[in-house]
């Protein structure tokens, strides 16, 4: 009874160890993710933009506004971005992506600004636009806005990943931890079934008696230091089984 | 598969495999590459434009052919889609060494081939008459690389705003396609407007591809809004007869104008088919599409006449290996009547490329094109700063079960004509 308790906590001490790591860990990829994520997602979204911004000059001098809108439906396919619009210098929209409309927020904005916002448009989700200016601003802005539920969804696919990977590693942990406190308690339950017999029987010896008593670990120790009181004992008076219990022998 | 690539089909009347002369050409063809919509909610425009062309290509090869060459066509579907439109050109130019290009059909599809027409410039490989009236194709950088026939989508939609505003309609929104096609006529609308010292009053966009049964309501929403006294289109027939639907369904019951790449006849099947007459009539009432080409019923006219005759005689098929989905083709029609006129053309500038054509020979096989007549009673002149050969826009409205040429916009569309009372 005294080893399955042993065996509880030390169970329960796996899973409390693996969910600490479980938890911890996935705290820190979300943390980590996400700061990575935004960052290299900001970071491309200036460079897509800043790409088409100078993709756009000659396109924009040429006034030729279907070449210039054929050139933001080609980024379009880009993974992640969710919308691109361009606007010239007096801040009319010359080419953008939006369906039916552009978003009253995005018309409430200020076009020629290029500072990272983030907007939650109807219709579009959330998103992190960035702009990047068209010959210092002299002929326009270009603004791209990247869909920021991509983010959350990388972060759910890493801690995912993490998930499953911290699981696996319990449920071999766990079988590792039952077969060493097996293999661990076995001495001790030799020992307690030694001590058990010598208190019923002390001059007995037995095969059992001879694997523990021959064992040169602490358990071997202990089964010898049990045989040599039950000896000095025998030698003055001898004991009565009842008074010699697993429990006064495991105490000991 | 998506979108064809399912390999060229070459007009059946002939057969391949002659000696080869030059590329493209052997003893006894020339062989032209298309890529065309012959699938989706476009399909009607590239299968129609194909059907005009083959009327003339018929006619041209059972009278011997071209200088005695039989004229092939190798077609690929797009899908009027811009990826599969670059991949079926890359195989056009590379695999299949056409002698050129001819019939493309849609503004995202050819801006995206006339870069490699640039980045092939070696080749001499030239786009012959697309179906598109954007401005990449007509202008620098890329304007070399291409010629057009029809007027362009600037003409278009200067006609239509400078008509809509004779006639006292000034508040005037845009619905378009949001693609590189839509925001040529976008332009095309902004600039006409701004000649009048006039702004775009509401915009609203739809993305390409979208059906007739899509739902409309939320861009009539948005441009009602605007309070517009007409409304400008610059899309596909589907979406387009969607948004016609809709506005009547909503009430926004301003003239709603479509550009020739709409599709005409398309449209008002869609719009009346199935339906009473009070209703479809209720539809198209409002209706004022701009055309590149004569109305097909004018057969005072000696194109036209030629046209019908071409198309009764020959009964062009859509290319059976690449139509899959359902259609039924027009007997006469804007688009095929346009596909016949750039075929007529294109056979008389490679007549005029003599007994042994050749890609280099072809731009200059083109400039001797001069005040040719076409039978439209507009000529035809083609030179260095010239790459456009008609400049003429006709308007027409619904009578009945067809467009006809509209005559007088005040009657029909004036803010004081009867049937605009409930206007705007």
């Amino acid at each position: 009874m005294k080893i399955k308790r042993l065996f509880q906590k030390t169970l329960f001490g796996v899973i409390g160890m693996f969910g600490l790591i479980g938890v911890s860990t996935s705290g820190l990829a979300i943390y980590t993710v996400d700061g990575h994520l935004s960052t290299e997602y900001v970071s491309n979204s200036r460079n897509i933009a800043k790409t088409i911004a100078d993709s756009s000059v000659d396109i924009l001098l040429n006034r030729d506004l279907a070449t210039l809108q054929s050139l933001i439906d080609q980024f379009l396919g880009i993974q992640g971005i969710k919308y691109i619009y361009i606007a010239d210098e007096t801040g009319e929209y010359l080419a953008h992506t939006f369906v039916p409309g552009i978003p009253e927020e995005i018309r409430a904005s200020d076009p020629q600004s290029v500072e990272t916002v983030e907007r939650s448009l109807p219709g579009i989700g959330d998103c992190v636009e960035v702009g990047s200016p068209i010959l210092a601003g002299e002929a326009g802005t270009v603004h791209v806005g990247m869909d920021k539920g991509l983010i959350s969804l990388k972060i759910q696919q890493a801690v995912g990943h993490q998930v499953w990977i911290i699981a696996a590693v319990f449920i071999i942990g766990v079988g590792a931890g039952v077969w060493f406190v097996s293999f661990a308690s076995r001495p001790i339950g030799q020992v307690l079934a030694y001590g058990t017999a010598l208190a019923n029987s002390p001059t007995r010896d037995t095969q059992d008696a001879d694997d523990v008593l021959g064992r040169n670990d602490e358990a071997g120790d202990l089964a010898r230091l049990f045989q040599f009181f039950a000896r000095a004992k025998e030698s003055d008076a001898p004991p009565k089984a009842s008074d010699a219990s697993p429990k006064d022998a495991d105490a000991s | 598969m998506g979108y064809g690539l399912a390999g060229g089909v070459a007009a059946p009347w002939l057969k391949l495999g002659a000696a080869p002369l030059g590329t493209g050409v052997t003893d006894t063809e020339i062989v032209l590459g298309t890529s065309a919509a012959f699938s989706g909610p476009s399909r009607g425009l590239g299968i129609e434009l194909y059907r005009g062309a083959n009327a003339c290509f018929k006619e041209v090869n059972a009278g011997g052919g071209v200088n005695g060459r039989n004229v092939v066509l190798r077609i690929y579907d797009d899908g009027y889609q811009p990826d599969p439109c670059v991949k079926n050109t890359m195989t056009l130019m590379l695999e299949d060494q056409v002698f050129l290009l001819f019939g493309y059909v849609g503004t995202p599809t050819v801006t995206r081939v006339l870069p490699m027409l640039k980045k092939f410039q070696d080749r001499s490989m030239f786009l012959f008459f697309p179906f598109t009236g954007a401005q990449p194709q007509r202008q620098p950088p890329y304007g070399d690389f291409a010629f057009n026939l029809r007027a362009s989508y600037a003409q278009e939609t200067g006609g239509l705003v400078d008509n809509f505003i004779k006639v006292g309609r000034d508040r005037i929104a845009v619905f378009y396609q949001a693609d590189a096609y839509g925001r040529s006529g976008w332009a095309g609308v902004r600039a006409a407007l701004k000649r009048h010292g006039k702004t775009i009053a509401g915009e609203a966009t739809y993305k390409r591809g979208s059906k007739f049964t899509s739902v409309m309501r939320r861009p009539v929403q948005i441009l009602q809004q605007a309070d517009p006294q007409a409304v400008i289109c610059i899309g596909a027939y589907a979406a387009c007869a969607a948004f016609a639907r809709d506005a009547v369904d909503l009430g926004l019951r301003v003239p709603i104008a479509n550009l020739s790449f709409v599709g005409s006849e398309n449209m008002l099947k869609l719009l009346t088919e199935g339906r009473a007459p009070e209703q479809s009539a209720e539809y198209t009432r409002w209706l004022v599409n701009s055309q590149v080409v004569p109305s097909y019923e004018d057969t005072t006219i000696p194109a036209v006449r030629e046209y019908r005759e071409m198309m009764a005689r020959h009964d062009p098929a859509p290319p059976a290996e690449l139509v899959t989905e359902e259609y039924t083709p027009f007997q006469h029609s804007f688009v095929s009547l346009e596909g016949y006129l750039d075929a007529k053309l294109l056979v008389e500038v490679l007549r005029r490329l003599g007994d042994t054509p050749s890609r280099e020979g072809l731009e200059e096989a083109v400039f001797t094109v001069q005040d040719l007549d076409l039978g439209l009673g507009e000529r035809v002149s083609f030179g260095p700063d010239r790459r456009q050969g008609l400049q003429t826009v006709y308007y027409t409205v619904v009578d009945g079960d067809r467009f006809v040429t509209l005559d007088d916009w005040g009657e029909r569309f004036s803010l004081d004509a009867p049937d605009s009372s409930a206007a705007s």
